[in-house]
């Protein structure tokens, strides 16, 4: 099924992808992460991708970020088809266009907080927007930390410096991958507060990976995937709709 | 456990190959010195035995306590050979004449024909007999004006038997001779030397040496050897003895064997070096291989593996690594040898071949020492891996280090007593420049491990200090480098020891170089006041005094001295003394004349001020002296001097006495001046009408001279920074290990720099310019070392050798760009195959 509404032509997508198939490894050991997806993040939406391991939810996610190769279809940034992209271009794309969330070892040990937000673009032209940087450090609520080393910031503190990060060159889009997958609930909780507060009052798009329902809920859409293949989709999520819907995925 | 041991090895089996290499490189050095110097010693063996096959016999002046004539014999007269020949114990006994350097064939263009390094022999021979050390290769042995050259010089000279050769004598007539034969020494090659072989009164006569010899070389045919020396024996006066043929070998081959130790002795200096120089590496990699594995070690405690089993476990591996790199090297060396002894052999110096020896001593000590080196570097990481506790398999990253108090203490237990010992080297009461050198070389070796030790504590702050340029001008790359070079101050430090110590020893020897070469340029200013100097350049050797003579009889020269070297008793104790043409000397050159009169009388006697001063001798004083021949007199001190640059010798007397009373009259330097307002060309080619008579002799005027030294102390330089090249070498394996483990450390950080839009060629800068920090940090360290170590041994060495300090500037500079370039080239694999992680690999990488 294809999760492209095709009628919305007032739409603007931050990203999409058309019938993109991923296949890693050939002949008996060939395996299909990706099933020909076609999928578009509409800027300005917080959406999330959920789906069993091996679903292919990481992969879509890699793949749309221009971290890995589609096998075949393509997906697009902004107007631009990343599979026309060199190495070099794909990188300049990754660090003016997308920014990224990891789960965990998000930052450069050696480099301070305000260091690591400016990284994308200090490895690139260096221009950027020093009031917008200092208001996100400010947002995210390590105004008075600004040259701490991440060893002196807690896990919650450092995820926040890595949503900073991503928020700081304005991308055209943020890939979160399980941001919170190593936060406690509190903390879990105001960062994706902070990340539904990016996309809702500055207009940031943002997609993230997760197995956790009630951190799917904070997503504006939840995308299902499984077997390579997105399964459904639900629209203004609430924990218990989330899981429901995964048991009967399930099923 | 050893399975792990094994597993453990094969998933690191590219850090430990590089680790391996820098103990091959060590150890191969050992075993090539050893069977190198092995071999050559059998084959001269064998020469020597070869040669002397036929003498059970040899007739001979004892060596007297004086012997100003050097390598060239003592004579006596011929008339012994008949009554030795009369004996009925004797079959064959041949008379002979000998000659170090002398007489040498000149090439067609008139230039002299000379293997470069080895000697020429002239020799007196009559012909194949049973006491023959000479083979005949093509033609008959030499009669009357004739002469018998060997193969290579033969060769060199594009003579055949039958051409007329043209001889350069000491006489300073050059001849012509026909070329009657060309041979061998003994039964192969002469090493390199050449031999120039007339019959016996050609040779008394071109030596200029009366009916003497100075051998008697006896076959007894079937006499038994004792019974052969005790019938020679009655028939010799005093001072000529008789020793057996074997005593003969055996001395040839222990003197022989002499210079072989030294040459082994002095590459097997080399070898020791580069194995200091391999241990760091071996224990950088060991430290960083059990750093890693902290997560693995804790799990094998938690599961109940003791400290000592997990000690155990990298100790073996330690061992296994230094087998294999002891027998890879041991093959290599053997290798290396085979390849210089082929090089020597088919070099056209006549080279002889053998076969190369490998001895049980060097295969047991080769992999002792390579076994030894590579597990002394394991112990210290082989303890802190015991030590891991079991909860850091579950604690996450966060290596804890030594403390940094730990450090200052041990590395100042070690520095303090290095620093004392080269202190004592250079201020100290030691006798002897060489106790003085081997006490700074130990406190050099200590210094080195303490200064090590130490510079992990400012390691990184100097890392950091040096990435600021970098990261002024390379934006966030260089930042990051400069953070990555500074982030671990003991892994960098331990890497940049490496690279310090090859520098250091080579920066050391660039100072003593510059320092040689700054006294020596003071010293030319001062001392030397000749237009010219005439003298034997290959090898400082002695040639005819006729030669001042000659000169001195040219209109276009004002003031001509010869300089002889000569043996006496000085006041009861032997003593190397300078001859000196007291009239004209002082013309020449400037001894720095104290007190006293310039020109000594016929029994006047000059004495160095310290010398004087150490003996109590004033202007006045008698001094009791014998000369080689048994004249004895008393000379009075009449001048005092203080520059013994050119006049080596403590002492200086008159060469009209002194000339009087050696065997051979000869002299080691003749210095010219013009008249004034003199045309300098014409005079001088004036006097090369003379010189070129004597083919051995280079003319040169100071600024000649001056390159000639030069140039001369610059081939030193240059053989010995070659051989500690090999240093630089072991550390640049070094630090690509380093490179290639640190970048493996780091590979999620590297994962995560590229996705946020890190790209390739920024990644490789940044590994780049880590690296050249880390190689300029050692670079420094070591050119400071070099610095401190140079200025040591120029203080520890006499200053009538080195009496000033040197800065080669120039070299430093150089050798700092060289670090820097090291750094380069070694973190171009590392930076490659880190510019070729998956992105995703590398960010998901445990």
């Amino acid at each position: 099924m294809t999760a492209t509404p095709t009628t919305a032509a007032e739409v603007t997508w931050a990203a999409r992808a058309d019938s993109a198939s991923k296949v890693y490894g050939s002949g008996d050991t060939e395996v299909h992460a990706l099933r020909g997806v076609s999928v578009g993040f509409e800027s300005g939406k917080f959406t999330a991708i959920m789906g069993p391991s091996g679903s292919g939810k990481s992969t879509l996610m890699h793949c749309m970020a221009g971290l890995d190769r589609l096998t075949s279809g393509s997906a697009f940034i902004g107007g631009t088809d990343l599979g026309t992209l060199n190495d070099k271009q794909l990188t300049k794309m990754r660090r003016e266009q997308v920014g990224f969330i990891f789960q965990s070892f998000n930052l450069v040990p050696t480099l301070n907080v305000v260091e690591n937000v400016t990284l994308p673009s200090d490895l690139g032209d260096g221009k950027i927007d020093k009031d917008w940087v200092h208001e996100v450090i400010e947002t995210v609520g390590l105004g008075d930390r600004i040259s701490h080393r991440p060893n002196e910031l807690s896990g919650g503190q450092q995820q926040r410096v890595a949503v900073a990060r991503a928020l700081a060159t304005r991308p055209e889009i943020v890939f979160g991958d399980e941001p919170t997958g190593n936060l406690d609930s509190r903390t879990s909780a105001e960062i994706l507060d902070f990340m539904r507060r990016a996309v809702r009052e500055l207009g940031q798009t943002i997609v993230m990976v997760t197995h956790d329902p009630v951190t799917a809920s904070y997503s504006d859409r939840v995308l299902f995937l499984a077997d390579g293949q997105i399964v459904k989709q639900m629209e203004d999520p609430t924990p218990d709709s989330v899981l429901d819907t995964i048991k009967s995925l399930g099923d | 456990m050893l399975k792990l041991v094994v597993r453990g090895i094969r998933a690191n089996l590219g850090r430990l190959a590089l680790t391996l290499i820098s103990v091959v490189l060590g150890v191969a050095f050992v075993s090539g010195s050893f069977v190198l110097a092995d071999s050559l010693r059998s084959i001269f063996n064998q020469i020597s035995e070869d040669a002397f096959a036929g003498v059970d016999a040899q007739v001979r002046a004892v060596e007297p306590e004086l012997n100003s004539s050097g390598e060239n014999l003592i004579r006596f007269d011929e008339s012994i050979i008949a009554d030795v020949q009369a004996l009925p114990e004797v079959e064959y006994a041949e008379g002979g004449i000998f000659a170090f350097e002398q007489t040498y064939s000149l090439l067609p263009d008139g230039e002299i024909n000379r293997p470069l390094g080895p000697p020429v022999f002239t020799s007196s021979w009559g012909g194949p007999s049973p006491v023959s050390s000479f083979t005949i290769v093509e033609g008959e042995a030499p009669s009357g004006q004739q002469v018998a050259l060997d193969s290579s010089q033969a060769t060199a000279g594009g003579f055949a038997v039958g051409d007329m050769v043209t001889m350069s004598l000491p006489t300073g007539e050059p001849e012509q001779f026909q070329l009657s034969a060309i041979i061998d020494f003994g039964d192969g090659g002469t090493g390199g030397a050449y031999f120039n072989l007339f019959d016996l009164d050609t040779t008394q006569r071109i030596l200029d040496a009366g009916d003497v010899i100075d051998s008697i070389v006896v076959n007894g045919g079937s006499t038994d050897a004792d019974a052969l020396l005790t019938a020679i024996e009655p028939l010799l006066p005093a001072d000529i003895e008789v020793v057996s043929g074997e005593t003969v070998i055996g001395e040839q081959q222990e003197e022989f064997g002499g210079f072989i130790d030294i040459f082994g002795n002095i590459l097997l200096g080399f070898a020791v070096v580069v194995l200091f120089v391999s241990t760091f590496i071996i224990y950088n990699t060991f430290a960083i291989l059990v750093g890693q594995r902290t997560k693995q070690l804790g799990l094998l405690r938690s599961i109940g593996a003791s400290g000592t089993q997990i000690r155990l476990m990298v100790l073996i591996e330690a061992v296994i690594i230094g087998i294999v790199a002891s027998i890879v090297g041991l093959f290599g060396g053997i290798g290396v040898a085979w390849g210089l002894k082929q090089l020597f052999s088919t070099g056209g110096n006549s080279f002889p071949d053998g076969p190369l020896q490998i001895q049980p001593r060097t295969v047991i000590v080769v992999v002792l020492v390579g076994l030894v080196v590579t597990v002394l570097s394991a112990i210290l990481p082989a303890i802190r891996a015991s030590r891991v506790s079991p909860l850091e398999a579950v604690r996450d990253g966060g290596r804890k280090e030594r403390s940094m108090t730990f450090r200052l203490v041990a590395g100042a237990i070690v520095l303090l007593p290095g620093l004392v010992l080269l202190a004592l080297g250079m201020f100290g009461d030691i006798d002897g420049t060489a106790s003085r050198l081997t006490s700074i070389g130990v406190g050099a070796a200590l210094t080195f491990i303490g200064v090590s030790m130490l510079s992990a504590l400012f390691a990184g702050r100097a890392a950091g200090t040096l990435g600021i340029p970098v990261e002024a001008t390379r934006g966030i790359n260089g930042r990051l480098a400069r953070d990555n070079a500074s982030r671990n101050p003991q892994r960098t430090a331990a890497t940049a020891t490496a690279l310090m110590i090859g520098l250091a020893l080579i920066t050391g020897v660039a100072v003593l170089t510059a320092s040689l070469l700054a006294t020596f340029d003071d010293l030319l200013d001062d001392a030397l006041t000749a237009d010219l100097f005439v003298y034997e350049a290959n090898q400082g050797l002695d040639f005819s005094s006729s030669v001042v003579e000659q000169l001195d009889a040219l209109d276009t020269t004002e003031d001509v001295a010869g300089f002889a070297i000569v043996e006496m008793f000085v006041d009861g104790e032997v003593e190397s003394v300078t001859g000196f043409d007291t009239a004209t000397g002082t013309a020449v050159i400037n001894p720095g004349i104290v007190d006293g009169v310039a020109e000594l009388s016929e029994r006047g006697l000059a004495v160095f001020d310290e010398t004087a001063a150490d003996r109590g001798w004033a202007l006045g004083t008698t001094v009791p002296v014998e000369f080689e021949d048994g004249f004895t007199t008393d000379l009075t001190v009449e001048l005092i001097y203080d520059d013994r640059s050119i006049v080596e010798n403590a002492f200086i007397v008159n060469r009209e006495l002194s000339r009087q009373h050696v065997q051979i009259d000869a002299v080691a330097f003749v210095g010219v001046t013009f008249p004034d307002g003199a045309d300098a060309a014409a005079a001088r080619a004036d006097v090369e009408t003379v010189t070129n008579n004597f083919a051995q002799l280079t003319v040169q005027d100071n600024t000649e001279f001056q390159e000639e030294v030069e140039g001369q102390v610059g081939q030193i330089q240059i053989v010995i920074s070659g051989l500690l090249v090999l240093c630089l070498v072991v550390a640049f394996f070094g630090i690509i290990n380093t490179m290639a483990l640190s970048v493996l450390e780091r590979t999620r950080e590297i994962g995560l720099l590229r996705a946020v839009g890190m790209t390739r060629s920024q990644l490789k800068s940044t590994i780049r310019w880590e690296a050249v920090i880390v190689s300029i940090f050692g670079a420094l360290l070591g050119i400071g070392m070099g610095l401190l170590l140079g200025w040591a041994a120029v203080i520890a060495i006499p200053d009538s050798f080195i009496s000033k300090v040197g800065i080669p500037w120039g070299s430093l500079v150089v050798y700092l760009v060289v670090g820097g370039v090291i750094g380069v080239i070694a973190a171009y694999f590392p930076a490659r195959r880190a510019s070729k992680l998956n992105v995703l690999d590398a960010i998901s990488h445990a």
